[in-house]
């Protein structure tokens, strides 16, 4: 039990950012969740419908189920490339002995550069007609067949999409995890090596358990951004081509603005906070059964 | 407890109801009708919010226009907002609107979601105000009827008049060994031909998707006229009759003979011009707002001087004249029937009186009669040819489907008419779709 002062000052200092969430972050969740129950243009009065928004959206919408298949694809790319590439890369880092800062920068430049520079970017990478980067180093290596409009092919586009949203924070995460790494004391590695333990079992039982705890947060952190990606994707194909690269957050957008549907919207909208939340449980979940630890 | 705290969920819920009822009430002091707008002009700053180019003609005139204005009326002045980028405007549009903040003047076409703030008495009737003004004999028919709602009300003024034709390169045509199509069949014979010349057959820009959408418009058009749309919009006339078949069946054919670029859905706007204007692609089709650009003195000779056009084709059993096609002014310009005061109306007035001159002097086309436009300096003879075409219209227009069918189902029918180019999926799946869609969503737009 604290004192009384003292729990006066606890207080002070969590009303305003406890008052902030509220405002910032549970009140528009409230409100969508309010709004799922209505049909609203924006402009004509409310119409309370019950749970129709809902049935429509989890047994008579085509387009919602094909865009939450590709919001998973989307989230396991950028996975791959956020904390598996990430990782690998942290623990290289390791073992570089100069420049480490300039590899550093390198990495995690994309993450400063703005989305619309990556679009930009990737339209290029990815162009067909003129030849864009892939497709230059297809040819040259003699891989012509392979050469493909990249954003236009439905077989390739949701991987292409999910390419740019992982490279971009690749390095952020690599930066969190190098972090991580450093801080596992030396001489247990030091210990494990002298009792003849490979890199990799020293990586397996002393390094992976030691910053799993930061594994889990950037794993929670990485795999939230993704589920709520959006702008890659609506700047790259705007969801196309057909629905080949439509995620649950364009295909709500489009429903609020394009349809003037909000109350649809919102029913997605609600759906993405309930997959997120499921998300974090899952992950929090597996933690607690594996390791013990949390966060 | 619990049942402290459920009250208290229940209040904040019904709080948050009634607040968001009361956005949703139409309000009570609306002018709609502008005869009864009279009184003193206090000068004021005033905004319009617009989507168009901000370094194009009608902003550039509008600018010089409203700058006079000032000079006569200290304490005036005029804020263009604009956002270029159609999704991006009409989101700040749609959000301003459910606040009920709209400015003064704002864009729009004659789409379903105009049609329901006319209906909440938030758009003051132009028509009512270019007769008051004795204005409206001065206006091209056709550009008003562009901008009119289905049952004939006019509540959006336009700025432009543009037609649509099919810019083409001779000389890729010529070393292709082939003609100007007659017919909207001969198209399809073009791709081969060109192809094998090593030349992209039609420059489209997929990325926008309504340029796609106005070749679907095309064979309807021909062979059912401008009420198809009106009707197929409603759920009165489907894809699947004869006039729609066609117009999937040609665009699946378009698309297997190779005639736009590969991997066009993820090209845009300049994407497709650039490849025309380098000589790379052998058909544009697109508006005379390009008109300058293709005839500038910048773009390099061999491809400027081989520049021609035809009007769209025509089909066998077509109930339309080769000189009806689509033609259209431009998004029009709505007034907040909330904030119609006498300013309000004394700048607009000032406006729609000086517009016309100053615009064509641009080297644009005026939506009024009888304003000619003086040829730009340096520019080719097409230029000219155009011009007198825009004079030699009929009475009917291509309108185009992505402002006439509710937003939902157009949403849907730009995505799978993509795949349909792209061979992805067949013309009776597309028909399929678009048609469910349509009887899916229309009846909440226009089931009244």
């Amino acid at each position: 039990m604290l004192p009384s002062r003292s729990r006066t000052s606890v207080l002070v200092f969590l009303l305003p950012p406890l008052l902030l969430y509220l405002v910032a972050v549970v009140a528009p969740v409230g409100q969508s969740l309010f709004l799922s129950f209505f049909r609203w243009d924006g402009i004509t009065d409310m119409q309370f419908v019950g749970l129709d928004n809902y049935t429509r959206m989890l047994t008579g919408d085509d387009v919602f189920w094909r865009a939450f298949g590709n919001a998973l694809g989307y989230l396991a790319i950028s996975l791959f490339f956020q904390l598996g590439v990430a990782l690998l890369l942290a623990n290289l880092l390791t073992y570089v002995r100069r420049g480490k800062e300039v590899v550093k920068t390198l990495y995690l430049l994309p993450a400063i550069v703005s989305t619309v520079a990556i679009g930009f970017l990737f339209q290029r990478v990815y162009s067909f007609e003129p030849t864009g980067f892939v497709n230059q180093v297809l040819q040259a290596v003699g891989l012509d067949g392979l050469a493909r409009p990249w954003l236009s092919d439905v077989n390739t586009v949701l991987a292409a999409v999910s390419v740019p949203e992982g490279w971009r924070f690749t390095g952020l995460y690599m930066l969190i995890l190098y972090a991580a790494i450093l801080a596992v004391p030396a001489e247990l590695e030091e210990a494990a090596k002298l009792d003849g333990a490979s890199a990799w079992k020293v990586f397996r039982h002393v390094r992976f358990p030691y910053i799993r705890p930061v594994w889990i947060t950037t794993t929670i952190m990485a795999a939230t951004y993704s589920l709520r990606g959006f702008d890659i994707p609506y700047l790259l194909t705007n969801g196309g081509p057909g629905q080949a690269s439509e995620l649950l957050t364009t295909y709500m957008y489009k429903t609020a603005f394009t349809s003037t549907d909000f109350g649809y919207a919102s029913t997605i909208s609600v759906f993405i906070v309930v997959e997120c939340v499921a998300a974090v449980a899952l992950i929090v979940g597996l933690l607690r059964r594996r390791g013990g630890v949390l966060l | 407890m619990r049942s402290i705290r459920f009250a208290a969920a229940t209040a904040a819920a019904i709080a948050t109801a009634l607040t968001l009822a009361a956005c949703g009430g139409a309000s009570s002091s609306s002018n709609t009708d502008p005869g009864d707008v009279e009184g003193e002009i206090e000068p004021r700053e005033i905004s319009w919010l617009l989507s168009r180019p901000a370094d194009g003609a009608v902003i550039a005139t509008v600018e010089q226009i409203a700058a006079d204005y000032a000079e006569q009326h200290p304490g005036f002045s005029l804020n263009l907002v604009t956002t270029p980028d159609r999704p991006s405007y009409l989101q700040k549009l749609e959000t301003l609107a459910a606040a009920r903040e709209l400015p003064e003047l704002f864009d729009s076409d004659a789409t379903p979601f105009a049609a329901k703030l006319r209906d909440q008495d938030l758009m003051v009737d132009v028509e009512a105000l270019l007769e008051e003004l004795d204005l409206r004999d001065d206006y091209r028919p056709l550009a008003l009827d562009y901008q009119r709602f289905d049952d004939g009300g006019l509540y959006l003024l336009p700025f432009e008049f543009e037609i649509e034709v099919f810019w083409y390169n001779r000389a890729l045509f010529e070393q292709a060994g082939v003609e100007v199509p007659a017919t909207l069949d001969d198209m399809v014979g073009l791709c081969g031909p060109l192809r094998d010349a090593g030349v992209v057959p039609i420059a489209v820009d997929g990325q926008d998707q309504w340029p796609l959408e106005r070749y679907l418009a095309y064979y309807p058009f021909r062979l059912a006229g401008p009420d198809y749309v009106t009707e197929l919009k409603r759920g009165e006339a489907a894809l699947s009759d004869p006039p729609g078949r066609a117009a999937a069946e040609w665009i699946e054919a378009l698309g297997a003979a190779g005639c736009f670029p590969d991997g066009f859905s993820s090209q845009g706007y300049t994407d497709a011009r650039d490849l025309f204007t380098t000589g790379r692609a052998a058909v544009y089709n697109m508006g005379t707002w390009e008109l300058s650009a293709l005839t500038s003195p910048d773009l390099p000779a061999d491809v400027r001087d081989n520049i021609g056009y035809f009007t769209l084709p025509t089909a066998d059993g077509a109930v339309t004249e080769d000189n009806e096609y689509v033609v259209v002014s431009g998004i029009g310009m709505a007034i907040n029937a909330q904030t119609f005061d006498p300013l309000v109306k004394d700048f607009v007035t000032y406006l729609l009186q000086e517009y016309p001159a100053r615009y064509a002097a641009t080297g644009r086309f005026s939506p009024t009669i009888g304003q000619e436009t003086p040829v730009p300096e340096g520019a080719s003879p097409l230029f000219t040819e155009v011009a007198a075409e825009i004079e030699n219209l009929g009475d009917r227009v291509a309108m185009p489907w992505d402002t006439q069918l509710d937003p939902t189902s157009n949403t849907r029918l730009q995505q799978e008419l993509t795949l349909l180019a792209q061979g992805d999926i067949t013309a009776d799946q597309f028909i399929e779709t678009v048609d469910a869609t349509i009887a899916d969503n229309a009846p909440r737009y226009f089931g009244d």
